[in-house]
């Protein structure tokens, strides 16, 4: 035997994928197992959508969990569950020539094969295969861990001098941490930090403490007074050096516009904001209601009482935010905020028939409109989740726990 | 934790791969178990101009066609640093998991499909010493 010829005619004999996909009519080829074929627990197959397929090629993805979490693939904007389907069939994987070149003997093809036939080889059956489920963020744990350390007038004064206590560096999380953490996109994350009013101090994401908040609230309020400044028209610059001057740092000044107003002039000339009235006005029925449940007259004049003067709170303003029970007579309400609800539609439902089993439609909408189910109508979180009853075709539909 | 998915394919060029698919298991003869790698399993051929393909495997003949799937498959590859090398535990939710990336290698566009019962050939083909034995599933 010419053994050398031998190994040349392996050599050219060896195939990979192309050879199976180019196969011409009229031809044939032989299937092996590759001389390294193996269980490659480490080759994961993953099925997904053609308009994704960019955001692997451009590497704008990332897989995100922490150990004791399902794993979530996250694209810059959505976040997708990681699901791994069964396949009973074998499906035999057949790689690139030169992704996984043939090695070591190949003896075993000079006795077992047919001789003339060029080979593709093996590297893995696989037992099926990854798929995505588009699901909503998981943001509820973002509000959990900033609410661990919330910036109050300790870090204010600490500030000034650079001797920093190393203690309120616990419980802080920087953007990479809280990637690290939460199981959503990169944009979902921001938005996610947007609605809970976080504020990036320092290089940490922080929320403000209420007491502090309600401090600076009232300190800008109090200077609008002071420099007969109007609530529609607060200039940024103005608003903020006076601020600072007051002990507050520059950037919560700001951030602090962002939280109780909005801006008024977008790109043009400096900076004017005007005060939102619900914003400004929930704030205060939030800290008299923190106290506890009352009486709704007595609610209604302090809360008119303590509101800026120019705006006017009135009972709407407090749709999603209170509950009010009858009690002879007498109305009794108690605060209870949506943004206090889990995110999650199960967790959801669950707490709010837990709070009380009977809901009108009218007091239940404004603690669901904002659960977001990609692929769920709301119709159809509502026909998943609740029972709907209706006594009389013209009575208010009533929903119970499922 | 955030595991990068790289892919050094660039736009459009990701290396494809290529699947069959047969229904069931093949069984590999007792004297070649040990012994599977570079072992041929049988014979791909394409009679026609036609996306069939027969698959020989010892004296069984299955038949069936290239389909595109319907959505694409990457094929990932999980690609842990050089330091963790060593450990060889369920690395993905073990502590030694920091620093992993994956990393995508190829695609899968296309399978070559068997899904029918083989059919005995009356006179085997010559030599097939790894003769592949094909069961179906019960369901069949």
């Amino acid at each position: 035997m010419e053994v050398e010829t031998e190994l040349e005619n392996m050599k050219d004999r060896e195939g990979g994928a192309e050879l199976v996909l180019n196969l011409q009519p009229s031809s044939s080829i032989s299937i092996g197992y590759h001389s390294s074929f193996g269980p490659h627990d480490d080759l994961i197959l993953l099925e997904l959508d053609e308009k994704l397929l960019p955001d692997f090629l451009h590497e704008r993805v990332t897989l995100r969990g922490q150990p004791n979490e399902d794993a979530v693939l996250c694209t810059t904007s959505k976040t997708y569950a990681v699901k791994f389907v069964g396949n009973s069939n074998s499906v035999f994987l057949i790689p690139p020539l030169d992704l996984f070149p043939s090695c070591g003997s190949t003896q075993e093809y000079e006795e077992t094969s047919s001789k003339d036939l060029k080979v593709a080889s093996i590297i893995k059956v696989a037992p099926g295969n990854m798929e995505l489920v588009e699901v909503a963020p998981k943001l509820d744990k973002l509000k959990l861990l900033l609410s661990q350390n919330p910036y109050n007038f300790g870090d204010s004064s600490e500030m000034e001098g650079i001797e920093g206590d190393d203690r309120t560096d616990a419980n802080l999380y920087r953007w990479e941490d809280l990637v690290d953490r939460i199981q959503a996109s990169d944009m979902e994350l921001r938005s996610g930090l947007n609605a809970i009013f976080a504020v990036e101090i320092n290089g940490y994401w922080r929320t403000l403490d209420e007491n502090y908040k309600d401090g600076i609230l009232n300190m800008l309020l109090h200077n609008s007074v002071l420099n007969d400044w109007s609530l529609n028209s607060l200039y940024e610059d103005e608003v903020v050096a006076v601020l600072v001057a007051d002990g507050y740092p520059s950037e919560i000044a700001r951030h602090c516009l962002r939280m109780f107003g909005s801006k008024v002039n977008e790109g043009v000339g400096p900076s004017c904001w005007r005060l939102d009235e619900r914003c400004v006005c929930l704030h205060f029925a939030r800290r008299i209601l923190g106290a506890g449940k009352m009486k709704l007259e007595a609610f209604m004049d302090e809360w008119v009482n303590k509101v800026p003067s120019g705006m006017h709170a009135t009972f709407d303003m407090l749709e999603g935010e209170i509950l009010s029970e009858k009690q002879g007579i007498e109305t009794w309400i108690h605060a209870f905020s949506v943004s206090s609800l889990p995110s999650t539609p199960a967790e959801r439902f669950s707490l709010l028939f837990h709070k009380k089993p009977k809901w009108e439609w009218k007091d239940l909408h404004p603690y669901v409109r904002d659960l977001k189910v990609p692929g769920l109508s709301s119709d159809a979180l509502l026909l998943k989740y609740t029972r709907r009853t209706q006594p009389t075709l013209d009575a208010e539909p009533i929903f119970t726990a499922r | 934790m955030k595991i990068k998915v790289r892919c050094s394919c660039g736009e459009g060029k990701c290396p494809e791969w290529a699947v069959v698919e047969l229904q069931g298991v093949v069984e590999t003869q007792p004297a070649f178990q040990n012994r599977l790698h570079n072992l041929q399993i049988g014979v791909l051929c394409r009679p026609s101009s036609q996306e069939t393909y027969t698959f020989t495997v010892g004296y069984h003949e299955l038949t069936g066609t290239k389909v595109p799937l319907k959505k694409p498959m990457l094929v990932l590859k999980k690609i842990k640093p050089a330091s963790y090398e060593g450990d060889n535990g369920d690395g993905e939710n073990g502590s030694g998991s920091a620093g992993v990336e994956m990393e995508v290698i190829g695609i899968i566009r296309h399978k070559i499909l068997f899904k029918t019962r083989p059919k005995a050939l009356i006179s085997g083909p010559p030599q097939p010493v790894a003769k592949g034995k094909l069961s179906t599933p019960t369901s069949l």
